[in-house]
């Protein structure tokens, strides 16, 4: 980068010299010294280095977290990041509660019916199985501790939500830290709106093509029966006995859905059997790509 | 000094080292200033290439506000053709639902191919890339571009039921196309590549005709067009 600069010192080592030395002399001599010429490209190079040092920082600051081929998953520049393999695909009814290994939950059997994830900035905590169904979508759920993120806070995380296509928010009571971000199988959690990763992380992962177990899937929750003015409610208690567990036992593979992903893992092993055919095409609808 | 004897012995051949000198720095010189210059060339198309266009182009930029600026329009029409009573409502929603999710899906594929995301940003304002956008603050761009709904407006429609539905569905998503029409237009003479230019010209001419017929129906129902 500094070459330009750099060569006056190996290379110049002799020359260098010799030019100082004939510079001085010069003034004696009747020769001009090239004072002026010297320090004019020397300013040029400098300018020159410093842009090019500019242009390829902001050159890999701009693909560090945009999914490509060869970074599928950008968050892992981002530190802090906890990342589970889910299988996607397995649903659950409307009554039903998935016994979910993380808190607040990003991957696992979900409810046939996904939360509206169109840039809805929920006031009340939502229940997780439609959650969870978002974020296979695509989306980035912005979970926060409605007793440690207020006012302006708050508002910092809603200008990243409201009416931005595949985003949601909503309070998570008793979260452990103040800020939690999910999307399918990653989430991270942050103290501060102001933390640079939450950004990070919503350009990493939001809609990741490589990622999102259903690329294409809608936010919008028309003809679902999911009402984003009245949501079904988040349940504080901890699931009991009879909950989905986390390999699905007991859910019903998405039949729409399967067919879009053939070669991941659709159905857990011995899933489905308990419950009867029906229940699944009752709450899962065709979802349009 | 020690140099004199030197300097007066060899005045030519000094000469001559020293220009050779500066003639090499000069060369570096114009080989850094030109790795900068083309450092800033990708720069400017970071991700892109002489097929792609960058980050900053009004391909993408164009191609991302209005994928978002349809995915609304998608979520009011499905609104519509979900609860509407009325049929003919129920048929405008399904031609404008269908039709903006699959130009939606070109706008996504195309980002895809070019190395981008497929939304607009969350932490920047929209409409950047309309450099001569004079009616909407210059290159600083908006939040809310012209014709969104908000999300108060969005829970009203979804409040409201029969004839109200109606005419405030119409209203909303009249509005929402005349909104999108100096996006499309802006793209359709700016863009680079010429599938954008065909798709951002199509979208101008058939909203713009598509915004008569809000008109009609909104004015048979007894509505007239939001205030600006």
């Amino acid at each position: 980068m500094a070459s330009g600069t750099k060569k006056n010192g190996p290379k110049g080592g002799k020359g260098g010299v010799d030019a100082v030395k004939a510079a001085r002399s010069s003034v004696v001599s009747k020769k001009g010294a090239p004072w002026g010429l010297i320090a004019g490209i020397t300013a040029i190079a400098l300018l020159a280095g410093g842009v090019f040092t500019y242009a390829f920082v902001k050159i890999n600051a701009a693909k560090e977290f945009t999914a490509s081929d060869d970074n599928k998953d950008p968050s892992e520049n981002i530190n802090g990041v906890l990342r589970i393999k889910y299988t996607s695909g397995q649903h659950v009814e409307a009554t039903q509660r998935v016994a979910y290994d993380q808190s607040p939950p990003f991957g696992g059997p979900h409810d046939g019916v996904w939360a509206d994830c169109s840039g809805v900035v929920y006031p009340s905590a939502v229940r997780n199985e439609n959650m969870v169904h978002a974020l296979e979508h695509g989306s980035v759920w912005i979970a926060y501790n409605p007793d440690k993120v207020q006012g302006e806070q708050l508002d910092k995380l809603k200008t990243r939500v409201d009416g931005k296509p595949y985003m949601v928010m909503s309070p998570y009571p008793g979260l452990d830290k103040p800020i939690s971000l999910q999307s399918w199988g990653h989430q991270l959690k942050v103290d501060s709106a102001d933390d640079e990763r939450v950004d990070q992380f919503i350009k990493s992962l939001r809609t990741n093509s490589y990622l999102t177990p259903e690329p294409g899937g809608r936010c919008d929750s028309n003809q679902t029966g999911f009402d984003p003015s009245n949501p079904p409610p988040f349940v504080a208690e901890k699931p009991g006995a009879d909950a989905i567990p986390m390999d699905g036992k007991g859910s019903s593979p998405a039949a729409s859905e399967g067919a879009m992903i053939p070669t991941t893992a659709v159905s857990a092993p011995g899933s489905a059997p308990a419950s009867a055919p029906a229940p699944a095409s009752a709450t899962s609808v065709p979802s349009s790509q | 000094m020690t140099e004199q004897p030197e300097d007066s012995e060899l005045p030519s051949t000094q000469g001559a080292r020293r220009s050779g000198l500066v003639y090499a720095i000069a060369a570096l010189v114009v080989l850094l200033v030109g790795a900068a210059a083309g450092m800033l060339i990708t720069l400017a198309a970071v991700g892109g290439d002489d097929e792609h266009p960058g980050p900053d182009s009004i391909d993408v930029g164009f191609s991302q506000d209005m994928r978002v600026h349809h995915l609304q329009a998608i979520t009011m029409a499905g609104l519509a053709r979900d609860r509407s009573d009325d049929a003919e409502v129920r048929q405008l929603a399904f031609d404008i639902e269908s039709t903006q999710l699959d130009q939606s899906g070109q706008f996504s594929g195309w980002l895809t191919a070019w190395g981008q995301p497929t939304l607009a940003p969350t932490d920047q304002p929209h409409m950047r890339w309309m450099a001569t956008a004079h009616s909407h603050g210059g290159g600083a761009g908006v939040d809310l571009m012209p014709g969104m709904a908000t999300s108060e407006e969005l829970a009203k429609l979804r409040g409201l039921q029969g004839k109200e539905f109606n005419v405030y569905f119409l209203q909303l998503m009249l509005r929402h196309h005349q909104g999108g029409l100096e996006m499309a237009s802006y793209a359709a003479d700016h863009a680079r590549a010429d599938y954008v230019r065909n798709l951002a010209r199509k979208i101008q001419e058939g909203q713009r005709a598509e915004t008569g017929l809000l008109t009609r129906m909104l004015s048979d129902r007894g509505g007239s067009p939001l205030p600006n």
